[in-house]
């Protein structure tokens, strides 16, 4: 008999390869805490991207979900008809409209909601901005101009290429060579 | 490193230019490639900077551009004797005036601010509020003030001009008729512009979009 924190699910790995999708499937048994672990930086990326950053119930939403998926889990709801990831994004995306649904109905008459970041989170996204902002500067000005374009002023990629005179390939490149450059930098 | 195909679509998830089935794709994705997901975190960390300080940039930007054109000058007439140097002039400035009649303007290095036929070379105005998707209808808009006797003009968008105004103020109230208009699950945008006292162009925003997820 099972752990009931231990439970069994198939979990489908899709690595994108250049030209073709490799799917493998691997049944196993794995912790919920794992499981946890794994999934909620993902569930707080989705919630926080959906219902913004200052909306201060996200957390609590992020809270819910998890709780909404351990109780699934544990009660075999997850039958392996999809992956584990697949199961976990359709639960968050249920809740995120349902907590839309309420808000316009609660808030139709409340007043604004006040932003919310404990001081520790800004603190710590504030000096990991600083760091990301200065080796931003430090760029070559080919690549400064391409992300200002393309991030900043929100153009599009034919538009930038057309401003830069260069390819919307070149444009790509840019990008992500700055991507690149970045991570190097900060890895520093 | 392992690659994934799909993270060719993590700029356009993270600037909202996907459509609605295609978001969906992408983020069912990225809940099962680890690859996509580290990926996407990293570029939106980028995108949330270059957004918040992307005018300093930009200075900074300007000159270094300025600086890094000029040793090359150097580099390039340094071999030439006064006989060549002559020819060289003489060639560039007959090019020049022939350029001048031929051919339209090109963007130069530097970026231009382009606001319709506006062209402004100048600060960037920050705007604060709304900036990303919001679950209700917004009632004020906030930018970061320019100073004082600065006169700023606002316009909202959806496909087309929905609202403008002007005001002295470094926000101001979305009228009840405009807030009517919204509609939950467009897109919208705004912009602000700054005008001195003596109807100059002071300094733009950029366009900034929003979604309106719900509504009031």
């Amino acid at each position: 008999m099972s752990h009931p924190s231990v439970v069994s699910v198939m979990e489908i790995r899709c690595i994108c390869l250049q030209n073709a999708i490799k799917i493998e499937k691997r049944t196993g048994e794995f912790r919920i805490e794992d499981i946890i672990a794994k999934y909620r930086p993902i569930v707080t990326f989705k919630v926080k991207k959906s219902l913004g950053v200052r909306t201060p119930d996200w957390e609590d939403v992020v809270n819910e979900i998890m709780l909404n998926v351990v109780e699934k889990l544990k009660q075999g709801e997850f039958r392996g008809d999809s992956s584990i990831g697949t199961f976990i994004y359709t639960i968050t995306s249920r809740r995120i409209v349902d907590f839309i649904r309420q808000k316009t109905k609660v808030l139709s008459h409340a007043p604004e909601p006040r932003d919310f970041d404990s001081p520790e989170e800004q603190l710590e996204d504030r000096e990991r901005a600083e760091k990301l902002a200065l080796a931003v500067a430090s760029l070559k000005p080919k690549y400064k101009e391409v992300l200002y374009l393309y991030y900043y002023r929100d153009l599009s990629r034919d538009e930038v290429a057309r401003r830069l005179n260069i390819t919307p390939r070149r444009v790509s490149e840019r990008v992500n060579y700055a991507q690149k450059l970045l991570k190097k930098k900060l890895k520093k | 490193m392992k690659k994934c195909r799909q993270t060719l679509r993590i700029d356009d998830y993270l600037l909202d230019k996907l459509d609605e089935p295609s978001k969906a794709e992408f983020e069912e994705h990225y809940f099962n490639c680890r690859v996509c997901f580290r990926e996407l975190e990293r570029r939106n960390e980028l995108i949330s900077v270059v957004k918040l300080k992307g005018a300093d940039i930009l200075q900074t930007n300007e000159r270094e551009a300025e600086t890094e054109s000029r040793p090359k000058l150097k580099n390039l007439f340094a071999g030439l004797t006064i006989k060549q140097w002559s020819l060289a002039a003489v060639s560039a400035a007959v090019i020049f005036i022939a350029i001048l009649g031929v051919l339209p303007d090109s963007t130069s290095e530097v970026p231009h601010f382009y606001v319709n036929s506006d062209t402004v070379r100048g600060d960037t105005l920050n705007l604060i509020s709304p900036v990303i998707n919001i679950d209700r209808v917004p009632s004020v808009f906030n930018w970061e003030s320019q100073g004082e006797d600065v006169e700023y003009v606002i316009s909202l968008y959806n496909h087309e001009l929905l609202w403008t105004t002007s005001t002295r103020d470094d926000s101001v109230r979305v009228p009840e008729s405009v807030r009517d208009r919204m509609r939950a699950g467009e897109r919208y945008s705004w912009q602000v512009k700054a005008f001195s006292s003596q109807g100059n162009l002071l300094s733009i925003s950029s366009r900034v979009h929003f979604t309106l997820l719900g509504k009031n």
